[in-house]
């Protein structure tokens, strides 16, 4: 996977044997995100025009980062069935839509509404420096949630 | 002090490393050409000395008044905008943050701008102000030496790359650009992200440095857009070519690391 790859050369993590705590004065990567980089769950994409599937895009102004998470909902029950996610930014954003693509699945959209970024960030320690990445995966949340619900719209309105 | 901890490259290596403009290539060892400048202010230097002043700007108005600011060596005072360094005693001047990196270039406020002039002045800056060049001053001058010679680094780094500029320059002019808000345009992420895909995919030089020159005309076209937008006070526009622009460097950042 290119995304992996650019993500492992830029965070220097080369070798398979990556230190996965913090240790003593050295600033590592907490072990939730080197988990998500070298066991990426739902990289890839859905059939934007599927009228099942919400496609949220959204970019960080800061760092130029760009991120797509896709929700692919049950049309009968309202929950989200599976989800995909494509981001191409630092490790951290990487790790912050992959574990949004997790939580996601098997809600309830509203329930993914209250899905918050200070929750994601707490579970993979980020530091201060890096909490817009969080912030950018609970964007794309709310962005997949709300393009689902205009298709939706139009579809019934039509 | 973060800024005294930066790491500034010795001065031989400064002055020896080519520039991207043609006509500024000094081989030279720097202490070997060291020449005294002469003496051509008319201000003779003033009993005051005596009296240790800070060296700075005594004015009270707006910074577009020209400031008096005076040596706390000897006492010489210059109605420069940019007091980094006193031609009479020869003494490095203390940080004023009034400063803008414009002023420290004698540029106008403006976006257009020569990036080899600046090469050339800083060059000449940092054979006053390097901190390899005071080893036998006071450690005050010596400390000097280094938040100056950083702060000019810096300043020409921020003038001589085409976003950091812009974003400078909004700055200068009291209009803070909001990093935090995340961007929801989606033509423009669209976009991005068939051009991020597109340098993920390319398997060799020859695509990315295609790509390469693909992404530099974009930021030219978007750099004369926000020069454009700027001059006519248009800023929620220049903001927008900001943004722009960052994607555009974030992508060239990406294919450089490829390449």
């Amino acid at each position: 996977m290119m995304i992996r790859q650019a993500a492992k050369k830029a965070l220097g993590l080369t070798s398979r044997q990556s230190t996965p705590f913090s240790v003593g004065i050295f600033r590592s990567y907490h072990e939730n995100v080197i988990d998500h980089y070298d066991n990426p769950r739902n990289v890839g994409s859905f059939d934007k025009n599927d009228p099942t599937v919400g496609t949220g895009l959204v970019g960080a102004p800061a760092c130029g980062d760009v991120m797509k998470l896709q929700i692919k909902v049950d049309e009968k029950t309202g929950q989200i069935v599976d989800a995909r996610f494509k981001t191409f930014g630092c490790g951290s954003a990487i790790a912050s839509s992959s574990v949004a693509t997790e939580w996601v699945k098997g809600k309830a959209m509203e329930e993914v509404l209250t899905i918050k970024n200070t929750e994601i960030a707490k579970h993979l320690s980020l530091p201060p420096v890096k909490l817009h990445c969080s912030m950018l995966a609970e964007d794309a949340i709310k962005a997949a949630v709300k393009d689902y619900k205009e298709k939706r719209v139009k579809t019934n309105g039509a | 002090m973060n800024k005294t901890k930066k790491l500034v490259a010795s001065i031989s290596t400064l002055l020896t490393r080519r520039t991207s403009h043609p006509s500024s290539t000094l081989r030279c060892n720097p202490l070997a050409t060291f020449r005294i400048k002469p003496q051509t202010h008319l201000n003779p230097v003033k009993p005051l000395a005596l009296l240790r002043f800070s060296g700075r700007a005594f004015c009270s108005g707006s910074c577009d008044k020209i400031s008096s600011s005076t040596c706390w060596n000897c006492g010489f005072s210059s109605d420069k905008s940019a007091f980094l360094f006193c031609d009479s005693c020869r003494s490095i001047q203390p940080v004023d943050d009034s400063v803008d990196y414009f002023q420290i270039f004698g540029l106008e406020k403006k976006y257009e701008l020569d990036a080899g002039s600046v090469e050339g002045k800083y060059k000449d800056w940092q054979k006053k102000l390097h901190p390899d060049l005071v080893h036998n001053k006071s450690q005050k001058e010596r400390d000097y030496a280094a938040e100056q010679s950083a702060k000019v680094t810096e300043a020409c780094r921020t003038l001589t790359k085409r976003l950091s500029r812009a974003m400078y320059i909004m700055k200068v002019n009291g209009k803070n650009i909001n990093e935090e808000e995340t961007v929801t345009d989606p033509t423009l992420l669209m976009e991005m992200m068939e051009l991020r895909e597109a340098i993920a995919e390319a398997d060799d030089s020859k695509e990315l440095n295609k790509i390469q020159s693909q992404v530099q005309e974009k930021l030219k076209q978007w750099s004369d857009s926000f020069a454009k937008a700027f001059e006519s006070q248009r800023f929620d526009e220049a903001v927008k070519c900001i943004r722009r622009m960052t994607f555009y460097e974030k992508a060239c950042e990406e294919i450089v690391k490829k390449l």
